[in-house]
């Protein structure tokens, strides 16, 4: 694959709710185009919402999500596992193949170059000759290779993890990461929810620790403080079954799509 | 004695517009079902009032009786039933009714038809039997209405005889219409066992529909049984009155080069002011939907009578 | 009696018998993929439901334009149609399930059909009208199988893909931007389609029992979402064919022994399929690969 064209993505104020509660409380800032970023902070922290609005799936009750605007702009998301229904009976290749979406469209079928890219995909992943087996068949980790194989074929500048590495093991989780960092080397935008502090210092240069509220947002090193880490434990605590209404002005929402 | 003479002559006065009146009283006449009561009224015209016990659309065999009917058949001046044991119950119900009425077996005096050891009663649908019924009923009504009215019983005998004129009329044209038809296209299969006397009468050649047991779900060896069987008589017209599935009719009809029936009356008129409720009426449509069925001709003229014939309805019921 | 006398001969002696094979046939090759997509959504008993749904359309036609056929089945049509819409939508935008807000909408509808036919007066032949039998194919509704089955299988090979993502990772249908939800309108407006003539041709219990019996039993012969669908369809057309010839030897009704045959194989296929049955829980296999 190669380089493209680099996604910067900007949120202004944005908040995203469940009902009257909000997920995420006035998030403002930028993921910078070509970046590597962790988002990280308690459970309930709004992490996964936060995916969700970038994806459009969530309308921003406050302030706006500005995507990408270049032609080839498209963001390729990994899913928490729990959303696929694995009893489905259709085989690896088939989940792979799906990569080719954007290129194929809803019917038209793949030729021998789009399976021979499949195939390529899967070896990247450590699943070389596994792609008749049946997705109720494999563990967790195969899947979620899988699914990365999936994400490759998709070729996106933009590319969002929902907590790509849990109840994945070791190994699995080295290779995927080693991928993630061929992703960043080719210059594409990727953000990760993640709960492993010592691998989010390890590998990633850029860090939002977000606890409903954003408490610190750039280079790893100083967002992962211990008075940062214990603000954003206080946070979550802290939840009030009749909490006042928001008084913050907010703009009127809007998510920008690219074209 | 002048006070005698003279209370006589008040009670005399006073039950002069009852006995006037009761001169005039149409004569109460209970019949046992639709299409005799509807003969009777053709018959007997203002000067009777008819009731049927077992009324248009409803089922004779299946007739339980109200205190109602034993309180007409008590107060009925003539009783008109028809026999052959068509109505297994009303000899015990005039009897409980207690009623002093003479009872007219209007059936009497017919050529009987035997069927599987019994006698088959539906004689009515014979044209020729109904003018013998025409007949008994005349006498019957002359007889009950005594010889006190005598302007009534002229009226009824001239009734009588347009009334059988209009019968005789419709057989003729009938069997002019089936003389068109060769005796061995006029092959019917059916599930009726009410029309024996009409088939005597106009010749026809009915036969019954084998097997046809169940009124449920049919299965395909009954329906292929049907089939084989109209293939193999050569039948013309199928008329089953218990496959529910009017489709299902078409199909096999169509399939054994059949045409199919429509809805043939048997026992009782249709409710007043439909296409049966009159015998003459029912008769006529009986006659048109047989005839459409075995050969594609129209139907009978309204000719004369003034019950004019309907057009053959042969679409399904 | 030879084979052929047992099972070709009642064939080519009867037209009717040849049509409800025919239609059998033509009902089989769109219930496959349909029947076998409700069962991999979990909408197994939508088909019965659509059976109620469709009532009330059925009564207001019925209630204009009198007992005609065509006019009730497209009333029938578009009654049912707007229960699965109606279900679909408020499955999509609320929190409702599929099946909750299906089942809330067939018993609103068959409650109106109901009320509309009472107060007109007698009921009588309205569904006798609507639901025919197999022996009694005739032409119009051969014609209306046959033709919903090819546009059936047209508009599937068209949509396959799209549809079944929408069943397994329906939030990936959503980022590609494929339109989900107009997909799962369509699959609904197909099997609506499908269960009005099948209805028409061959009653409820027959359209509900082909669409949904051999799509349950394949489950246990063959995996893979295309096999499966082949599987379902020769299941229907092999239980249309000995369920006519029981009827036809043994005088049983044919719309159940039809229905019963295809129940059966779906107990032998629990029992004894190669797979997801019992045999393959309780009678191990006694070699497996070494990797």
């Amino acid at each position: 694959m190669s380089a493209v064209a680099p996604g910067a993505i900007t949120l202004e104020n944005v908040t995203l709710c469940h009902r009257d509660r909000p997920a995420v409380h006035h998030l403002s800032g930028r993921f910078e185009p070509g970046s590597l970023t962790a988002i990280v902070g308690p459970n309930g922290a709004g992490k996964s919402t936060l995916l969700a609005g970038l994806m459009g799936r969530i309308a921003p009750s406050t302030g706006r999500i500005r995507l990408p605007a270049d032609g080839a702009g498209h963001i390729a998301y990994l899913p928490q596992q729990a959303d696929i229904d694995r009893g489905f009976p259709v085989s690896v290749a088939d989940v792979v193949m799906l990569g080719h979406w954007r290129r194929l469209g809803a019917w038209r079928a793949g030729g021998a170059a789009q399976r021979a890219q499949a195939l390529d995909a899967l070896a990247a992943v450590g699943l070389a000759g596994m792609q008749r087996r049946v997705i109720g068949e494999l563990s967790a980790g195969q899947f979620q290779r899988v699914l990365f194989a999936r994400l490759l074929l998709q070729d996106a500048p933009v590319i969002l993890l929902d907590e790509p590495f849990n109840a994945v093991d070791e190994r699995t989780t080295a290779d995927l990461l080693a991928l993630l960092h061929r992703w960043h080397r080719e210059g594409r935008t990727v953000v990760a929810v993640l709960h492993d502090l010592a691998m989010v210092r390890a590998h990633f240069p850029r860090t939002l620790l977000l606890a409903r509220e954003p408490i610190a947002w750039g280079a790893t090193a100083e967002v992962l403080l211990p008075a940062h880490l214990q603000r954003a434990r206080l946070q979550a605590e802290h939840w009030e079954a009749q909490a006042p209404w928001c008084a913050v002005p907010d703009q009127p929402a809007a998510t920008m799509r690219a074209a | 004695m002048n006070l005698l003479h003279r209370r006589h002559l008040l009670l005399g006065a006073l039950a002069l517009p009852a006995f006037v009146q009761a001169q005039d009283a149409p004569l109460q006449v209970v019949a046992s079902f639709s299409l005799l009561a509807d003969m009777v009224a053709q018959v007997g015209g203002p000067a009777v009032q008819v009731h049927a016990l077992v009324g248009p659309d409803a089922d004779a065999h299946a007739f339980t009786p109200a205190p109602a009917d034993a309180q007409r058949l008590a107060k009925a001046g003539l009783i008109v039933v028809n026999g052959l044991g068509f109505e297994g119950w009303i000899d015990r119900l005039v009897k409980a009714s207690g009623s002093k009425a003479p009872v007219l077996v209007a059936s009497s005096g017919i050529t009987l038809r035997r069927v599987a050891g019994h006698t088959d009663p539906h004689a009515w649908q014979s044209l020729v039997a109904a003018q013998r019924y025409v007949e008994n009923i005349r006498a019957a009504l002359v007889a009950a209405l005594g010889t006190t009215r005598p302007a009534q019983a002229a009226a009824i005998d001239a009734r009588a005889k347009a009334y059988t004129a209009q019968l005789a009329a419709l057989d003729t044209r009938v069997r002019a219409r089936l003389a068109a038809i060769p005796p061995a296209q006029r092959r019917i299969v059916t599930s009726h066992d009410a029309f024996g006397y009409l088939a005597d009468a106009w010749g026809l050649e009915m036969r019954a529909a084998q097997g046809w047991t169940s009124a449920g779900e049919p299965s395909a060896a009954d329906v292929a049984r049907l089939i084989r069987q109209l293939k193999a008589q050569q039948a013309r017209a199928l008329f089953v009155e218990n496959i529910s599935d009017p489709r299902l009719v078409e199909r096999i009809a169509r399939e054994a080069g059949a045409s199919v029936g429509g809805t043939l009356y048997s026992d009782a008129l249709s409710p007043p002011g439909t296409r049966a409720d009159s015998y003459l009426k029912l008769m006529t449509h009986n006659a048109d939907t047989l005839l459409a069925a075995l050969a594609p001709a129209p139907a009978l003229a309204p000719a004369a009578a003034p019950t004019a014939a309907p057009t053959a309805d042969n679409s399904r019921r | 009696m030879t084979v052929y006398d047992a099972l070709v001969q009642p064939f080519v002696e009867f037209g009717f018998m040849r049509r409800a094979l025919v239609a059998c046939l033509a009902l089989g090759l769109s219930c496959g993929p349909v029947g076998t997509l409700l069962v991999l959504r979990r909408m197994s008993l939508a088909g019965d439901a659509m059976a109620h749904a469709l009532l009330p359309g059925a009564a207001v036609a019925f209630l204009l334009v009198g007992l005609s056929l065509p006019a009730m089945s497209l009333g029938a049509f578009i009654a049912a149609l707007a229960v699965a819409a109606l279900a679909g939508g408020v499955a999509r935008f609320t929190a409702q399930r599929e099946d909750a807000s299906l089942a809330g909408f067939y018993l609103i509808a068959l409650a109106a059909g109901v009320m509309l036919i009472s107060l007109r007066g007698n009921s009588v032949d309205l569904m006798r009208v609507l639901f025919g039998s197999i022996l009694a194919v005739d032409d119009a509704a051969l014609l209306l199988v046959a033709g919903v089955a090819s546009a059936s299988l047209l508009v599937l090979a068209l949509v396959w893909r799209p549809l079944l993502v929408e069943c397994f990772d329906p939030n990936f249908l959503r980022a590609v931007g494929g339109r989900g939800a107009l997909h799962h309108q369509l699959f609904l407006v197909l099997l609506v389609a499908n269960l009005v003539a099948g209805f028409q041709a061959l009653g409820t219990l027959m359209a509900v029992g082909l669409l949904m019996l051999p799509a349950i039993a394949a489950r246990c012969w063959a995996h893979g979402v295309g096999r499966l669908s082949v599987v379902a369809f020769g299941i229907a057309t092999a239980c249309g064919w000995g369920g006519l010839l029981l009827s036809y030897h043994f005088g049983l009704p044919s719309g159940p022994a039809i229905v019963l045959l295809a129940g059966g194989v779906y107990l032998v296929s629990l029992a004894v399929g190669p797979r997801d049955s019992l045999r393959a829980r309780f009678i191990t296999a006694h070699r497996h690969r070494t990797a």
